[in-house]
């Protein structure tokens, strides 16, 4: 079935420049998924000057996420690619300026705060920080040769290249074992091969993983090397309680085995965690005022659509607080 | 039934209203409609039908072997968007799911004839003076695979000298097999260099370079 999706951030027109000499925006949000589309709804309906920095995947990682069943009002369940483009669509509506740029350095030291990009640079009153997480890569001899030839994290966008082959999975999550389910409907078989001996998927998840003919399960396993030629051809794997090593034959390999926080940039500039998520209080605020940071980028806790866009608007309400309360000490 | 539903046709009509020149989208398809160059064609005219700056016109790749040959086209179904001139902007399969958005960018680009790159891209397209070809492998449903697409575009009509494609992998597998295309979005330059996932500007610049220099 054909379908026709117009979420992108970058058909919503450049950043607005007609105020010349007047580039300070009240609000920045860098970030395009549920947690930035959600403060850039909140944005609008306080009326503030905001610019949306998207990035590249409209919608965040929902939008490469087959199913989504938990989010309220949608009681059928809908496809994270659709809700991913029904948050972009109505952020387009409140939003003043949208660029779908990369943010390359920022400089918190001083409000206005400036934020650079690809190609160009800005400055806000306030910034909200919502770069989410991506996926983490293994780390193995042979991922990185391998990418796009074998080794993929999308198993959306590149199911399809597996029809009738064999594939693994590697990790035991939620997003292992959806990605995993997905593949059965390409795939001739699907191994998740897992480093415990039980999954940490719902059970939900687990039960529907279970019952279908084509997965089959490898636990208490390292991937320690991606195996190939031109394109891969195996996986070299270790028992974690037996210490025996071994090769399992595959045509792909999908690495779901968490995810690590989009903070790079902001290392030396916000107080973050030993894990690299970014510090925040109850109210989404950073170690520098002005600041705020929402959703996968703030807490490994709860990595929930829902939960991420709640503060996103928590964030919004938050700045808008802030910036009313600077705006009067000026006065 | 149309393939635009009445809340994106809307939206399209306003994303497309201000277009200051015309542009041309040249379908080719053939007799017996290959899978999806019936809903390519529909789809082109359905674009068409919201605004005036875009005509449409259908060939037919067998019978028409000659405007194909002129527009180098070599598969279907195809698009060549088409503004002031060919800045060698194409679509190889249907643009369906997230590269329905490349192709309404690919409209406005053209239109425009202006492309929004660093003057470090233009500067080092300057300097460019062999022919370029890039294929940009995509699936529908590859979020990140507009990006590569619309950068592809964008360095299109930025010089005389490259054309880019997107390729739909599904459509064309017997490509998608030559290319050992596996994951998407992956970018083949020149036949020789490729570029896996969606990366930034400068590092497709550079890569373009490299492919010129091998």
């Amino acid at each position: 079935m054909l379908d026709f999706k117009l979420a992108s951030s970058q058909q919503a027109g450049q950043p607005d420049t007609e105020r010349e000499g007047d580039r300070v925006y009240d609000l920045i949000i860098i970030g395009g998924g549920p947690a930035g589309l959600t403060a850039a709804v909140y944005a609008g309906r306080a009326a503030l000057r905001t610019l949306l920095l998207g990035g590249a995947t409209p919608g965040g990682q929902i939008a490469n996420t087959d199913r989504v069943e938990n989010y309220p009002g949608f009681p059928e369940g809908i496809s994270g690619a659709d809700l991913a483009m029904r948050f972009q669509n109505q952020a387009e509506h409140f939003v003043t300026s949208l660029a779908n740029d990369f943010v390359t350095e920022v400089d918190f030291s001083a409000a206005p705060f400036t934020i650079k990009t690809h190609s160009d640079t800005y400055q806000g009153r306030a910034v909200i920080v919502a770069t989410g997480a991506f996926p983490r890569r293994l780390g193995a001899p042979g991922e990185k040769e391998y990418f796009g030839r074998g080794v993929s994290t999308c198993a959306t966008c590149d199911g399809f290249f597996y029809k009738d082959r064999r594939v693994v999975v590697i990790g035991g999550g939620d997003s292992a074992i959806d990605e995993g389910l997905f593949l059965c409907k390409f795939a001739s078989e699907v191994i998740v091969i897992h480093r415990r001996d039980e999954l940490r998927a719902t059970k939900a998840l687990q039960e529907r993983a279970f019952a279908n003919p084509k997965m089959r399960f490898v636990w208490d396993t390292m991937v320690e090397g991606i195996l190939g030629q031109d394109t891969v051809t195996g996986v070299r794997v270790r028992n974690v309680k037996t210490d025996e090593t071994s090769t399992i034959e595959t045509d792909g390999v999908f690495v779901y085995i968490g995810l690590i926080p989009g903070t790079r940039i902001f290392a030396g500039q916000l107080e973050l965690n030993e894990q690299g998520y970014i510090v925040t209080d109850s109210h989404q605020r950073t170690s520098v005022p002005g600041v705020f940071a929402a959703g996968d980028v703030q807490s490994p806790d709860f990595r929930q659509v829902v939960i991420a866009a709640g503060a996103g608007a928590k964030a919004v309400l938050e700045a808008d607080r802030y910036l009313a309360e600077t705006a009067s000490s000026y006065a | 039934m149309p393939l635009l539903n009445d809340e994106i046709a809307e939206q399209v009509k306003e994303e497309l209203a201000d277009l200051t020149r015309s542009v041309e989208l040249v379908v080719f398809t053939q007799e017996f409609e290959c899978e999806y160059c019936a809903e390519t064609r529909q789809l082109v005219e359905e674009i068409a039908a919201l605004s005036d700056q875009i005509e449409a016109e259908v060939y037919n790749f067998v019978t028409d072997a000659e405007k194909a040959e002129e527009l180098g086209v070599d598969k279907i179904p195809a698009i060549a968007v088409l503004g002031e001139g060919d800045y060698g902007v194409r679509f190889y399969g249907i643009p369906a799911g997230y590269e329905f958005v490349s192709l309404l960018h690919a409209i406005k680009l053209v239109a425009a004839g202006e492309p929004e790159l660093s003057d470090e891209t233009l500067e080092a397209l300057a300097g460019v003076s062999e022919p370029v070809h890039l294929q940009v492998f995509v699936t529908p449903t590859c979020p990140y695979c507009q990006h590569s697409v619309m950068l592809a575009h964008q360095l299109a009509v930025a010089s005389p000298n490259v054309r880019a494609d997107m390729v739909e992998a599904q459509e064309f597998p017997q490509l998608a097999i030559k290319y050992q295309v596996m994951g998407v979005p992956r970018t083949v330059i020149n036949e020789n260099v490729h570029i896996e996932g969606a990366v930034p500007e400068p590092m497709v610049v550079e890569k373009l370079q490299g492919a010129l220099a091998a």
